[in-house]
């Protein structure tokens, strides 16, 4: 069982070998036991509800490349009640050595799951947070989570990673006495959950026993330690605010932590010389690949991107390289330039050389026959299976595999611009390089204009009274024109006059 | 083979297909054979999944192979409206669309017609309705239908034929429809541009009167296409009445030849179909269901939305060879009931799962049932099937006695 296993120190569980310098890009290596070892910088895919969003896990495990993903604890907690105080996900059947997040959601073994306390990017809570806890969305509502839950839920869980409480603002900035406030609670939250994790092995081993002899079922295994290593927050604030607390992740709170985990690009700077050897993980919602080689150029190591679910959901299709595409045949190009033009490589004629776009809609009319893959060269499942219109074809007749399949494609392009990156500064080249990236590309992707899928309560944020429908009415569209029919019969005088000419050509039916 | 109408002369009708009869159970009227089209042979009986729009419902088409799928649907209706006839001419037809390799079956378009009755009417020439983007009134007919699936490019097309709902109290309408079929059947062989790439299969009408059923079939039969379909049932007939209407079709189809019942697919449906003499079956339901967050299974079907299932840490179906029920060592998923009750109706990836499970299940049932007919212990095979579904005989529903008493198995002697 679990109480024999000796358990490792942090230090030993996770392993990342990399130079310990700040604010200049740098890469690593970051192994931990058992699961595949990722090269950083790299990015870690975001799930919902345990899922990366439209990709069954055989599709992951077979059609993509992705080695670790991000799991949001809120996604798991419903209605506990006192009856039944533990969610599902903590019962699972689960043999000493293994994570019942894991088993729960179905990942598979050699893949890095971290946990969070909520998903990426959140959404806004309109309850605050407390001195010892903070306000999370599931599926049925606002809740609090506690920070001793938090605890028990690592426990339960056992993810290989764990991003720390801390005590963050959404929506605006905080004043002065709410910084401060954001300080001492992250530094309690931090002090608390090392404290339980990992300092008194003895008492949390009976602590451990004492939950799981309180609760009702059989099935909840003796969790009494954990594997999981931590990764302290770093508040979203200057470094001087945060200081006291910052002082102690070097010192006191050093040998527990394994990891840090940022909120925005500038935290990067909090970073002192004690903990550059740590592992950075980023949680800054760049807006674009640019905002990401920022991020790459200030040291961050690892990436969550919400832009990619966003783009997928809206069906835009990411298509750019960090390293310049092979140049086209000349013939190609000219082509390209007169077939389609896309919007930005029209506009910037003016310049030496027109800029790329970073991303295209496949909504867009202008893919209807357009049978290339979605980017050239793109050895993704999507592209050596199907072509834009058919992408386009989906998107329009509202199937759920266009976001499959986006999902499949963007990942991948964003595997190989970070492959190229890490080329890139090995090569100590990636100065050069991002500038000419940012030369070669607009500085914007493409607005999401396109119809995703539905959305959930978890995914939106609080509605105010007197709001719009959130979606469209479906069913009785035809009845007014069901009714003029029905009038007319056969006589011509319900013949609106919008486009039956498109269904015409269509040769779908005639107009009578 | 009787063909007891003169039929006048006729374009001789080429066949894109050959039928192979393996097997034919010694009791009842169940048959095991192999349907050879030109994206590869299919073994009958089968169930067929509907991609309606190109797509079966977010699975991958490598995920769709996996399941042992062969042959699946899309619908004219559907594919006419979107992307339309040009940009699937311009593509190269539905199986470049959406890279597909395996063979794809499309309807003619006229059951929507009937789906979404109240906007459309029929009248000789076609059927007349409401373009559902803009409200126009079109006209469809024969003609179209085949010409848009030629460009489909489906390796089985359906003749556009005149659906009425069979509950339809109208028996002059009735009769009308049927006749109206046979007249729409003579249009679309003489439009139909591919017939030694593309097999058209008649849809033989006349409602839930056996009399007018045989009529048609005698005329239908005459006319020699590669395949037949017993169209116009699953409109909410007595399932009494929809066993007699395939018995007696069966009856009088040439034995060489597939038969297809279209719209069918409750998995009781196709066991006591496949003991009538049907080979091939369609329907959304195993898929449509799969979205609701229920599995289908041998005891019947899971609600997995139901709160009984939230710790409930089995595979959807035990022992079940799906990729998402296999255990993790065994190369499959090892998806839990709780996972799907944790994602379903939340995530795609819920109900892309279930989908997956769902459509393994009537393909993985189909096989079993030709092995069974092929080592001729189909009526071993009915005994099992029910008892699994219903456990004691007493819950065995009358219309499924009755039916297999018709061809030889009474379900209440062992």
């Amino acid at each position: 069982m679990g109480s024999e296993s000796s358990p490792q120190s942090p230090q030993e569980m996770l392993k990342f070998t990399s130079t310990a310098s700040i604010l200049t890009p740098r890469l690593g290596r970051l192994a931990v036991a058992g699961r595949k070892p990722i090269s950083t910088p790299h990015y870690i895919p975001l799930t919902s509800r345990g899922v990366v969003p439209h990709i069954t896990q055989d599709v992951m495990r077979d059609q993509t490349a992705i080695g670790s993903v991000f799991v949001g604890l809120e996604d798991f907690l419903e209605r506990q009640t006192a009856k039944n105080p533990f969610p599902p996900a903590y019962k699972v059947p689960t043999a000493a050595n293994e994570s019942a997040l894991r088993n729960f959601i179905c990942l598979p073994d050699d893949l890095l799951l971290i946990m969070g306390p909520r998903r990426e990017p959140p959404i806004k809570c309109p309850p605050s947070n407390t001195p010892n806890s903070i306000a999370i969305l599931t599926s049925v509502g606002y809740r609090q989570l506690e920070a001793s839950h938090y605890i028990e839920a690592i426990r339960h869980l056992r993810p290989d990673i764990i991003i720390g409480l801390a005590d963050l603002v959404r929506g605006h900035n905080p004043g002065l006495k709410r910084r401060g406030k954001m300080v001492d609670r992250t530094h309690a939250y931090t002090t608390h959950a090392t404290e339980q994790l990992y300092k008194s092995k003895d008492t949390s081993q009976q602590q451990g026993a004492a939950t799981t002899t309180t609760t009702t079922t059989t099935t909840t295994p003796p969790t009494t330690t954990t594997n999981a290593v931590y990764f302290a927050p770093v508040l979203p604030l200057e470094n001087a605010e945060q200081s006291i607390y910052l002082e102690d992740l070097e010192s006191e709170l050093r040998p527990y932590i394994s990891g840090l985990a940022l909120y925005e690009s500038a935290s990067l700077s909090a970073v002192s010389e004690p903990l550059g050897d740590l592992p950075r993980l980023l949680f800054s919602a760049p807006a674009t690949p640019h905002e990401v080689l920022r991020d790459v150029s200030l040291g961050a190591d690892l990436h969550t991107i919400p832009f990619m679910g966003i783009c997928s959901d809206a069906g835009i299709a990411l298509n750019f390289t960090f390293f310049p595409p092979p140049p086209p045949q000349p013939q190609e190009q000219q082509e390209e330039q007169t077939s389609t033009p896309a919007p930005s490589q029209n506009q910037d004629q003016g310049q030496a050389q027109a800029q790329l776009a970073l991303a295209y809609d496949l909504w867009s009319p202008e893919h209807k026959t357009d049978t290339r893959p979605l980017s050239e060269n793109c050895e993704c499942y999507t592209c050596r299976n199907h072509h834009r219109a058919y992408l386009h074809h989906l998107l329009s007749a509202k199937e759920m595999l266009a976001w499959s399949l986006l999902q499949i494609h963007n990942h991948h392009t964003m595997d190989v611009f970070f492959a190229q990156i890490r080329q890139s500064i090995d090569r100590a080249t990636f100065d050069a390089d991002t500038q000419a990236f940012s030369r070669r590309y607009v500085s914007e992707l493409p607005e999401p204009k396109g119809q995703g899928p539905r959305l959930r309560g978890y995914q939106l944020p609080a509605s105010g009274p007197n709001q719009p429908r959130r979606h469209a009415r479906v069913y009785g569209r035809l009845d007014d024109a069901a009714e003029k029919f029905a009038e007319s019969q056969q006589s011509s005088v319900a013949t609106p006059d919008t486009g039956a000419d498109g269904l015409e050509e269509h040769g779908f039916a005639k107009k009578v | 083979m009787s063909t007891s109408t003169a039929a006048p002369p006729r374009k001789p009708m080429p066949s894109a297909l050959t039928f192979d009869l393996h097997a034919k159970c010694s009791t009842t009227k169940a048959r095991a054979s192999t349907l050879k089209l030109p994206h590869g042979d299919v073994p009958l009986p089968i169930f067929m999944p509907v991609a309606t729009q190109a797509s079966l419902k977010g699975l991958t088409y490598d995920q769709l192979r996996q399941t042992g799928c062969q042959l699946c649907l899309n619908n004219t209706y559907h594919l006419g409206l979107k992307p339309g006839q040009a940009v699937l001419d311009t593509v190269g037809g539905a199986h470049k669309l959406q890279g597909w390799d395996r063979n794809i079956l499309t309807d003619s378009g006229g059951f929507q017609m009937v789906s979404l009755l109240k906007l459309a009417q029929v009248t000789e020439e076609g059927v007349r309705f409401l373009s559902p983007h803009d409200g126009t009134p079109m006209l469809l007919t024969p003609e179209h239908s085949i010409s848009l699936q030629n460009s489909i490019g489906s390796d089985i097309i359906m003749q556009l034929d005149d659906v009425i709902a069979t509950t339809s109290p109208d028996h002059a309408r009735i009769h009308e429809a049927m006749e109206r079929s046979v007249r729409w059947l003579d249009r679309c062989i003489d439009a139909h541009k591919y017939p030694e790439r593309q097999n058209l299969f008649c849809i033989i009408q006349g409602g839930l009167d056996l009399e007018l059923r045989k009529q048609c079939c005698a005329e239908m039969v005459a006319r020699d296409t590669p395949g037949i379909a017993i169209g116009g049932l699953s409109g909410g007939e007595a399932k009494e009445d929809f066993c007699k209407v395939v018995d007696t079709c069966t009856g009088l189809l040439p034995e060489k030849k597939p038969r297809y019942v279209m719209g069918v697919g409750y998995p009781e449906d196709l066991i006591v179909g496949v003991a009538l003499g049907a080979d091939m079956f369609d329907c959304v339901w195993p898929t449509r269901t799969a979205r609701f967050g229920n599995a289908v299974v041998p005891s019947g079907t899971l609600n997995l939305r139901h709160r009984s299932y939230a710790e409930d840490f089995r595979p959807v179906q035990e022992g079940c060879g799906c990729s998402i029920c296999r255990p993790r060592d065994q190369g499959g998923l090892g998806i839990t009931r709780a996972y799907i009750y944790h994602l379903t109706a939340k995530e795609t990836v819920g109900a892309h799962l279930l989908t997956m499970h769902n459509v393994h299940y009537l393909l993985s049932l189909m096989g079993s049932a030709r092995q069974a007919i092929l080592e001729d212990r189909y009526p071993a095979f009915l005994r099992q099937f029910f008892a699994d579904l219903y456990g004691e005989k007493t819950n065995y529903p009358s219309w499924v006695v009755d039916a297999l008493r018709g061809v030889g198995v009474d379900l209440m002697v062992d």
